[in-house]
């Protein structure tokens, strides 16, 4: 699944074929192909149950598909796990940063993780990076939502993955920080040729990072396009429209979860 | 699988920086050992009195309770190493890192030799300072016995991480449980006959059991049974085994029912 609109001879960082999930007789996942391209930024969206997270933790190696291949970087998910995670980055909004650690040693400790012979001035300069050189010493429990999510995604940045995925980053950010994570992941991904996975409910912000989306319903994709195309598949004016469309049109079941 | 002794040292620092800024994870590494000393000391001096022999009766609950000491620590820094990340809701942010099992185990159990050796220094220098028994005494006969207790405490450890990856933070009380269980079963302050007849099949098939009947022929001047010894390594090896299996099992089923929900 390339980009329709731009034909391109980049090799793809990550392909998911034919990905399934269940749980307890409910198909969480249902059959999703994704394929992204190096450089490329993908969102990957769908209302609440879709099966957005259950697929990025398979692709992620945290939870075994039923059915289905992963490759990452040429690395095939679960065998070559750990090689293949040394190419990714994840950060996700919803998550804190471990207690009882200090920004500077959170990244050190990532860093290390990650493969980083020594992390700390790369993890200095990624601070400063984000403007956020003040927080080095502040204690990961002190941070606030925004603080944080910045944290986050600095971490899993650090080793110049080759993709990046992020779950949900923005969520319950104020509008500034919203747009400084933005132009910070536009930065890297332009600077660095990383590619970026994303999903998000923020339309608005998706249409203004990524290069493609990637729709999901009932565990399978509806939807794979820019923009542009995809609103236009469904007759809407814009992304939010087709998001509401298909929460109208999901089963009751798949909104509640 | 490659191993990285990299990742493995910065899992053991991390572990490190809990230890050094939670005050409540002393508990199980200063307050215990003390209480244990002095409870099992003056138990010891009590009862010997009665028989007109103190010091040999506190010198043989005191090896009891130092030795159990080494498991307890072993199993309980472990396993309460893994315990902080599920408290911390930091399994995920480590389970999209290319750590391997065996680097996380590594370095948890490294940082754990660490508190393991806090916890025993204490619990036998309030034994020397209040009760004048000297753990040393056993000499040599340490190195082995101490050697199986390690590896019952990790591979009981094993049991209890398998055990929460499966059920969720409601098995945390099992880090302490299990090693309770042993504590009775043991034999460690008694001979296995002392115990209920229905229980002694049990306590045989214990390694622990096996340790510190050989603790007790060394404090009571004999040389090291090497059969109890032999019997007690067998017995850790295959319960090492079972520790991998079941926690291998328990890892494979959580990443098949995507229990990481419950932990983020």
């Amino acid at each position: 699944m390339s980009d329709s609109s731009e034909p391109t001879q980049r090799a793809p960082v990550l392909q998911a074929r034919g990905l399934v999930k269940e749980y307890k007789r409910v198909r969480a996942v249902d059959g999703i192909d994704l394929q992204v391209d190096a450089g490329e930024r993908v969102a990957l969206l769908g209302p609440n149950g879709a099966g957005k997270t259950t697929t990025l933790m398979m692709l992620l190696g945290v939870i075994t598909p039923d059915a289905g291949e992963i490759e990452i970087v040429g690395k095939r998910l679960p065998r070559d796990r750990s090689a293949a995670m040394e190419q990714v980055g994840f950060a996700a909004g919803y998550l804190p940063l471990p207690e009882r650690l200090k920004v500077n040693e959170f990244l050190v400790l990532f860093g290390r993780l990650y493969g980083i012979h020594d992390p700390a001035p790369a993890a200095a300069l990624a601070l400063e990076r984000f403007g956020i050189s003040d927080l080095a010493l502040a204690m990961g429990n002190e941070l606030s939502s925004g603080q944080r999510t910045l944290v986050g995604i600095i971490k899993a940045t650090l080793h110049h993955p080759r993709l990046l995925v992020l779950d949900e980053p923005t969520a319950s950010l104020d509008p500034d920080v919203a747009r400084r994570v933005r132009n910070g992941l536009e930065r890297l991904c332009s600077e660095e040729g990383t590619a970026l996975l994303v999903t998000s409910h923020n339309m608005l912000e998706v249409e203004r990072l990524c290069d493609r989306v990637v729709f999901v319903s009932g565990g399978r994709v509806v939807a794979d396009g820019t923009a542009e195309e995809v609103a236009t598949r469904f007759g809407r004016d814009d992304l939010e429209g087709v998001f509401l469309h298909l929460a109208d049109t999901a089963q009751p079941g798949e909104q509640a979860q | 699988m490659t191993f990285s002794g990299d990742r493995a040292l910065a899992i053991a620092r991390r572990q490190a920086y809990v230890l050094q800024r939670a005050p409540q994870r002393w508990f199980d590494v200063v307050v215990w050992p003390v209480v244990d000393a002095i409870l099992f000391g003056a138990i010891g001096v009590y009862f010997g009195r009665q028989q007109g022999a103190a010091a040999a009766s506190a010198a043989f609950l005191l090896a009891g309770i130092i030795l159990f000491h080494v498991v307890f620590q072993a199993e309980v820094s472990v396993a309460t190493g893994f315990l902080e990340e599920t408290w911390s809701r930091n399994l995920l942010n480590l389970m999209v890192t290319p750590l391997s099992e065996l680097e996380y185990g590594a370095g948890v159990a490294l940082f754990g030799l660490v508190k393991l050796a806090i916890g025993v220094t204490v619990v036998s220098l309030v034994a020397l300072a209040l009760f004048a028994f000297e753990i040393t005494s056993l000499g040599l006969a340490l190195i082995p016995l101490i050697a199986v207790l390690l590896f019952v405490g990790w591979s009981v450890a094993l049991v209890v991480i398998g055990l929460i990856l499966r059920l969720g933070q409601g098995a945390e009380i099992m880090t302490w449980g299990f090693i309770a269980l042993l504590l009775p079963l043991s034999g460690i302050f008694y001979p296995v006959n002392a115990l209920p007849g229905v229980l002694q099949p049990i306590a045989e098939v214990l390694p622990t059991t096996h340790v510190f009947a050989a603790a007790q022929q060394v404090v009571a001047g004999h040389p090291l049974p090497w059969d109890e010894v032999g019997i007690a390594a067998g017995g850790a090896v295959v319960l090492a085994i079972l520790g991998v299996w079941y926690l291998t099992r328990m890892l494979a089923t959580f990443r098949r029912r995507g229990y990481i929900s419950r932990h983020v």
